[in-house]
């Protein structure tokens, strides 16, 4: 269980990486077919790989730590409060993006009903990216989830990764 | 219910979800969907799902990882460890000598990373014990390290001016170019500072090492001068309008894994772990961006921005007043928000009031900005601060104090922007006008 939901976050993570890469080579391809007199608009398909790194990456970012928040009171607490403010959040977080993701299909469904193109020159069936914004939602509440099964059995939660690495190594002189 | 008193009640469920521990992004969804549900006829929840994916593909945005990915490549190009010897001999004969090395290091160091405690952390990290070594005063070494530190917010391409440009929907190329001006003038004011303490503390700054021939002095700096070279080359292709920020976004990564190829320091292993990274941190920074996103959209619903607007412009401050008002909140704010949640929150909600009264919204982002810089240094969670503790390994107190003339020096800055304008708005108006 361990294994497969860290692998879960872990591909999802590799797949906004890719999809990161690939902002940078569609607009190397408008940028060159500007070039040679051919018109390619990456504005959407951009935008859309833009969209797909932020929701893809989300589960992931939260598991490494990386998204932020005020932890400076929660620190002063005693530690039995501060955990408890912990699963607090944490599981109004797992309900909040839970219902998100309802939402968010309840618009990807209508998008597919009602055959929505994106308005550029692209014209892709619009609900093809929102997937992948309900897929990388998923995962993020897959992930509060899992962080607050983790908090309640008492062991350190993804969340709580320390953050920052490039000052990991700074040692503390002296 | 009227709108002050609403708006009073989404600020105090705002801030105790914050001081909870909340997520910021999160916290900015909550509070937005609150006010839609509560105070607003509006299908909230469909409208959440909605935003979050409008704003979610933005082209302005893309710019956004783009560079962070830039920073993250040329951050792993072993560029820090040519800093101090690259920059030393250059600088030597100013009065102050090496210390100069910190601000104009942190200078350089901004323009690639773009965050204020990566830009003090690799700086601070090679030429703190350099510094120590050669018998330079320890309270100026860090004073000079944390204050320009801060640069990273200002010196372009710099990552908050775009999540200030996508909040507040204003150019991004026409806020990166306003940004130069005032970078170079804090630069300016920093190394102006150091001139004339060292004529006061002779005894505290080392002689100067033996005069280099000029070619040495070439051939020390040869792996700094390339990424000079490329970072002038993103910003002149804005200037220029030969490129969008996105393009020139891409230049930058492209010109970053070129340079990064030739140092030797491109593997498999460093692509990877800096197209992570880069994930990583635009997830961070895109959640609050959206978040703030769904805010605005509640306050928009129920015009709170307008009624406070109306509200400020009855009290009847003059500008200057409403700007130290205003500077006042965000240096208390910036004591436990850190820069791009400072960034959205404003242009959700004081946006229109700062321009009902008058000043131009590119102006505001930068004074912003300089603002934001000036909150990383106010104890008690002066992000900057706690970076130079860790590092130095000297008391929060010591680094509070060292920093003081560099705070001081910012809040300088700030009045000269405001009583000249044009200090911001000269080079975006040229740039337009061609």
């Amino acid at each position: 269980m361990r294994k497969s939901l860290d692998l879960l976050y872990k591909v999802s993570g590799g797949i906004a990486a890719f999809f990161l890469m690939m902002i940078a080579l569609t607009i190397v391809a408008q940028i060159i077919g500007r070039l040679v007199g051919v018109t390619i608009d990456s504005t959407e398909s951009g935008g859309f790989f833009l969209a797909g790194t932020s929701f893809m990456g989300m589960a992931y970012t939260l598991k490494t730590g990386g998204h932020i928040r005020v932890s400076l009171l929660l620190s002063r607490l005693s530690p039995e409060l501060s955990r408890a403010a912990d699963v607090l959040g944490c599981g109004f977080a797992a309900f909040g993006c839970g219902y998100l993701c309802w939402q968010t299909w309840g618009m990807v469904h209508d998008s597919w009903r009602f055959g929505d193109l994106s308005p550029g020159l692209l014209a892709v069936p619009i609900w093809i990216p929102q997937t992948v914004m309900l897929s990388g939602l998923v995962v993020l509440a897959i992930a509060f989830l899992d962080d607050l099964a983790l908090l309640l059995r008492g062991r350190v939660p993804g969340f709580a990764a320390p953050h920052e690495p490039a000052l990991d190594d700074i040692e503390t002189g002296e | 219910m009227d709108i002050l008193t609403i708006t009073a009640i989404l600020g105090a469920i705002l801030l105790l979800l914050l001081a909870g521990g909340l997520w910021i992004g999160a916290t900015l969804m909550v509070v937005g969907y609150i006010a839609l549900d509560t105070f607003s006829p509006a299908p909230a929840g469909s409208l959440l799902a909605t935003t979050l994916w409008d704003h979610s593909w933005g082209w302005a945005l893309t710019a956004l990882p783009l560079f962070v990915w830039m920073g993250e490549i040329l951050f792993r190009a072993r560029l820090s460890e040519d800093m101090f010897a690259g920059l030393a001999p250059w600088l030597d004969r100013l009065p102050g000598r090496l210390l100069h090395v910190n601000i104009v290091g942190c200078g350089v160091m901004a323009a690639v990373a773009g965050s204020s405690a990566v830009t003090a952390a690799t700086v601070g990290r090679m030429s703190l014990p350099e510094l120590k070594s050669r018998g330079y005063s320890e309270t100026m070494a860090i004073g000079t390290l944390a204050g320009s530190g801060t640069l990273g917010l200002l010196i372009p391409p710099s990552i908050m001016m775009i999540v200030y440009g996508i909040s507040a929907q204003q150019s991004i190329s026409r806020l990166f170019i306003a940004g130069i001006v005032p970078g170079l003038l804090i630069m300016g004011l920093f190394m102006g500072y150091v001139m004339i303490w060292s004529a006061f503390h002779r005894d505290e700054v080392p002689a100067a090492a033996e005069r280099l021939p000029l070619l040495e002095k070439l051939r020390r700096s040869r792996r700094l001068i390339p990424v000079l070279l490329l970072i002038l080359a993103v910003i002149g292709s804005i200037y220029g309008g030969y490129a969008t920020p996105t393009e020139a976004a891409t230049l930058g990564v492209f010109g970053a894994l070129a340079l990064a190829a030739l140092s030797g320091a491109l593997s498999w292993q460093t692509f990877t772990e800096s197209l992570l990274a880069a994930t990583r941190t635009s997830c961070m920074i895109i959640a609050i961006i959206l978040g703030a996103a769904f805010l605005s959209v509640g306050m928009a619903f129920l015009g709170i921005p307008v009624t406070l607007a109306k509200w400020v412009s009855d009290l009847g401050l003059s500008p200057g007043m409403l700007l130290a008002l205003l500077t006042l909140i965000y240096v208390v704010l910036g004591c436990f928000l850190e820069g791009a949640s400072m960034i959205v929150l404003t242009t959700s909600v004081a946006l229109p009031m700062v321009v009902a009264a008058g000043f131009d919204p590119i102006w505001f982002g930068i004074y912003l900005i300089v603002v934001v810089e000036m909150a990383q240094l106010t104890p008690p969670v002066g992000f900057n601060l706690f970076v130079l503790h860790g590092m130095s390994g000297r008391d929060m107190w010591t680094v509070t104090r060292a920093s003081i003339p560099f705070f001081a020096l910012l809040v300088l800055g700030v009045v000269l922007l405001a009583v000249f304008p044009g200090l911001v708005t000269f080079l975006p108006d040229l740039m337009l006008s061609r």
